[in-house]
């Protein structure tokens, strides 16, 4: 596959990084430009365009470190910074309006129950998006 | 919509904001999210906005080359987090700060000479005591630094020193006394670096001036990179110096030490052997005065004591301790060598006392050149401490109002860039008035550093008696030697040199402490005009101005400038200035015919005159009028640059008449055409 378009959603975790560069090793070849967006979730009882001051602040900064990891691996990053109810609905709308085939998610390596977590906004990207979705897990010892 | 901060939603706004937030429709009814854009120009962090990069680059071509050369000149700008990065290594500060006061060892020995040389070549009997009692008062020096590092690790040195423990006035005779000694070892040490460079390449003695000033243009642009880039830079130079002469005079005493004294060169212009003055104790002392031209520079360690790497007081006083022991041993290693060698300085100027030693040791062979290529390099660097110095002597001024602010920002570098460029050219300017002559300079030279030293230990004196830490007594001892032997090398250097030149310093620190003195009050009278009592006190609600707006031509531009003036205020007059009266017809037909219905005087000027006769027109409305008057000018701004040419732009004339006029409001509206914006007026 070569996708034209690759949307990156990045949650500010420690597989942030990682995903950056997974997504450079794909764009770079294909020539694609990638865009990464965070979303910051709104809780249901604030309004959908309530001023949340510590979300935008941590949100601008970990969207200013994944612009830094990706002029270290050499691509450019466009950063989107959305508010919504749900991450996973933002996600596929902007990889819809933008025009993007390819989402790449990224999920830390995290149990409950014994079992690995993916986690909902993982889940509900996988089965709801139209176009190519790409899951990274980190590694165990990551 | 827009929220409780002001931030916009649904693209509207009533406030303006540098933060776009645009509510979009998702695929499925409900899935509604909000897309927030910032500007890439500006970051938030909490509530503020910081400007980053991208704020600053150019938008036109011309901007862009502009930026691009900038950038080759002095490096890509450094944000303000980078200062804790710019410091100096004890390596690194001993080069930038310590560089004056090493490189005075390769002339502080001639200059002594060139005086005993009037009683003749006999009085050279005296240059080693005379080297070794510099050495004392060096060492003097050194303690007594060290004792300013300790208490005044801020920085700013005699200045700080003095003010803190003197009062304002001697502050201020310390601060000037140090900025005419830094703009001097610029002047003295680029004119030392090109009589060394002459004594080995004759045929540049004549452009000795065009070469010193090229030397002060290359010292201003490294400095204006940085201090951090700077002190990498000037490292090499200081210890290719410092090993050279260094192995020549450990070389030199050997051969003395071993019975192989070679036979003195001879200079091209040698003093006669009988002398023009008798040996007296005043020609001794004037001799000791000039040689304590070695001792410039050791001030620049505690001025400059922030700018040392962390811990900075350690660093600073293993930097100064360094310095002296390296200004001492080649100080009286090449005295010991002139002596035993029987050296004798040339008359002219046109080759060095250091050159003759080496020529004397070694020959003409590569070894020579390599001493002289060093000598010259490291005398013409040691111009960097007063790059150093000044600069940041200014800002601290500056902060406290005796200096113009300018001299207290940080360039994109964060080296002080108006101090940099203000020094170059004073020293510039000393030096071609001087003509680049070492011997001419050097009488000025060396009064500013001993009287900042002078009140620095006075006041380190009274600062130990007031606030009695341990050791006190002991401290207040060294400053109170250091006080009295800096102290008489004044008093000898004013009385011995006075007639060389010495006048001219004595003259101009008294003018530059008035001159901080009376910008001192301006800041002073300012601030109390300006400054805001109480912060509870409600916005002022002026009425609204009678506007007026002067008019050529009945254009767009025109009308855009009266529509503003209609928002501002309903009292507003429209003025046209006419050379004859068929044009005043023709203009008032015009006017009345056009929907503004604004109410207009015309006024012939049959001198053909426009803005003079508009200024007393304003004048008179003003006086018939109690209201603030706004004059509101229509400006007509070009697409190039070039097109100014082909436009009369009145109303800058007319604006820069206006600046000065008291109660009066200037409003520019300029209308900018093919740029493809439309008007928002």
């Amino acid at each position: 596959m070569q996708p034209k378009r690759v949307l990156v959603a990045l949650a500010g975790t420690s597989a942030d990084p990682d995903v950056i560069r997974l997504v450079a090793s794909i764009a770079k070849p294909a020539r694609a430009s990638v865009i990464g967006i965070h979303v910051i979730e709104v809780r249901w009882n604030l309004p959908l365009d309530a001023v949340m001051e510590p979300e935008l602040d941590r949100g601008e900064q970990l969207l200013e470190s994944a612009k830094k990891v990706a002029d270290q691996v050499g691509i450019s990053l466009e950063t989107e910074l959305l508010q919504a109810r749900e991450a996973a609905a933002a996600i596929i709308d902007t990889a819809v309006e933008r025009k993007c085939d390819l989402i790449v998610v990224a999920m830390p390596f995290r149990k409950r129950l014994g079992r690995v977590y993916i986690g909902r906004t993982v889940q509900n990207v996988y089965v709801n998006a139209p176009c190519a979705v790409l899951a990274y897990r980190q590694e165990q010892n990551a | 919509m827009a929220d409780s901060e002001g931030r916009s939603s649904e693209g509207e706004s009533e406030t303006p904001s540098l933060e776009e937030r645009t509510t979009k429709s998702g695929r499925l009814p409900g899935n509604r999210y909000v897309r927030i854009h910032r500007r890439a120009e500006f970051r938030r962090e909490g509530d503020i906005y910081i400007a980053g990069e991208e704020s600053l680059e150019p938008e036109t071509a011309a901007g862009r080359v502009y930026e691009r050369a900038r950038r080759i000149l002095f490096g890509p700008r450094l944000e303000s987090d980078a200062d804790a990065t710019e410091r100096l290594s004890i390596l690194t500060g001993l080069a930038i700060l310590g560089s004056d006061n090493i490189s005075s060892s390769a002339y502080a020995t001639e200059e002594a000479m060139r005086i005993l040389a009037l009683a003749g070549i006999g009085a050279f009997v005296f240059t080693t005591p005379i080297a070794i009692a510099i050495v004392g008062v060096l060492a003097i020096v050194v303690l007594s630094q060290s004792q300013v590092i300790s208490a005044y690790p801020n920085g700013g040195g005699s200045y700080v020193v003095a003010s803190d423990n003197l009062g304002t006035l001697p502050g201020l005779v310390a601060a000037s006394a140090l900025l005419v000694d830094y703009v001097l070892t610029v002047a003295t040490s680029t004119a030392a670096g090109v009589a060394a460079i002459s004594s080995f390449v004759p045929v540049f003695y004549d452009q000795r001036v065009g070469i010193g000033l090229v030397f002060i243009g290359v010292l201003m642009i490294v400095n204006l990179r940085g201090v951090r880039e700077a002190g990498i830079v000037f490292a090499g130079p200081t210890y290719f110096y410092v090993l050279s002469i260094g192995a020549l005079i450990v070389y030199g005493i050997f051969r003395v030490a071993t019975g192989d004294i070679p036979a003195a060169a001879v200079p091209p212009d040698p003093f006669p052997r009988e002398g023009v003055e008798a040996l007296s104790v005043l020609l001794i002392l004037r001799a000791f005065a000039s040689g304590s031209v070695g001792l410039t520079g050791s001030e620049a360690i505690a001025n400059g004591v922030p700018s040392m790497e962390p811990d900075e007081r350690r660093n600073a006083t293993v930097t100064l301790v360094i310095m002296g022991t390296f200004f001492a041993t080649i100080f009286l290693g090449l005295t010991f060598l002139a002596q035993s060698i029987g050296t004798v300085p040339d008359r002219s100027e046109q080759e060095t006392l250091n050159s003759l030693i080496t020529r004397s040791l070694v020959g003409t062979g590569p070894f020579y050149y390599v001493v002289q290529l060093a000598t010259a390099i490291i005398l013409a660097l040691a111009a960097n401490t007063g790059f150093t110095g000044f600069p940041r002597l200014a800002s601290v001024l500056a902060n406290d109002r005796f200096m113009p602010r300018q001299f207290a920002y940080r360039g994109e570098r964060l080296a002080f860039s108006f101090g940099i460029v203000a020094l170059a050219l004073v020293s510039a300017a000393v030096l071609a008035i001087f003509n680049g002559s070492v011997t001419q300079l050097i009488p000025l030279y060396t009064i500013g550093v001993f009287l900042a030293f002078t009140l620095s230990q006075t006041g380190l004196i009274r600062r130990w008696r007031r606030t009695r830490e341990a050791g006190w007594q002991w401290r207040a001892g060294i400053n109170g030697i250091g006080a009295v032997v800096t102290g008489v090398v004044l008093i000898v250097v004013i009385v011995a040199k006075f007639e060389q030149g010495a006048w001219i310093t004595l003259v101009v620190i008294p003018v530059l402490v008035s001159l901080l003195l009376s910008i001192h009050r301006h800041y002073t009278r300012v601030q109390d005009a300006l400054v805001l009592e109480r912060l509870d006190e409600p916005l002022p609600s002026p009425r609204p101005p009678v506007v007026i707006v002067p008019v050529g031509r009945l254009d767009r531009a025109a009308v855009q400038a009266i529509a503003f003036a209609r928002s501002i205020s309903p009292a507003v007059k429209a003025v046209h200035i006419t050379t004859s009266a068929e044009s005043a017809k023709e203009f008032r037909d015009r006017w009345e015919h056009w929907a503004g219905k604004v109410p207009l005087d015309i006024i012939e000027s049959p001198y053909r005159s426009l803005v003079p006769p508009l200024i007393k027109y304003i004048d008179g409305i003003d006086r018939s009028d109690d209201r603030p008057v706004t004059v509101v000018l229509a400006s007509f701004v070009p697409h190039n640059w070039w097109e100014w040419l082909l436009h009369s732009q009145n109303a800058i004339r007319l604006k820069a008449s206006l600046l000065f006029r008291p109660n009066t409001i200037v409003i520019d509206v300029p209308y900018h055409i093919d740029d493809g914006h439309r008007s928002r007026l």
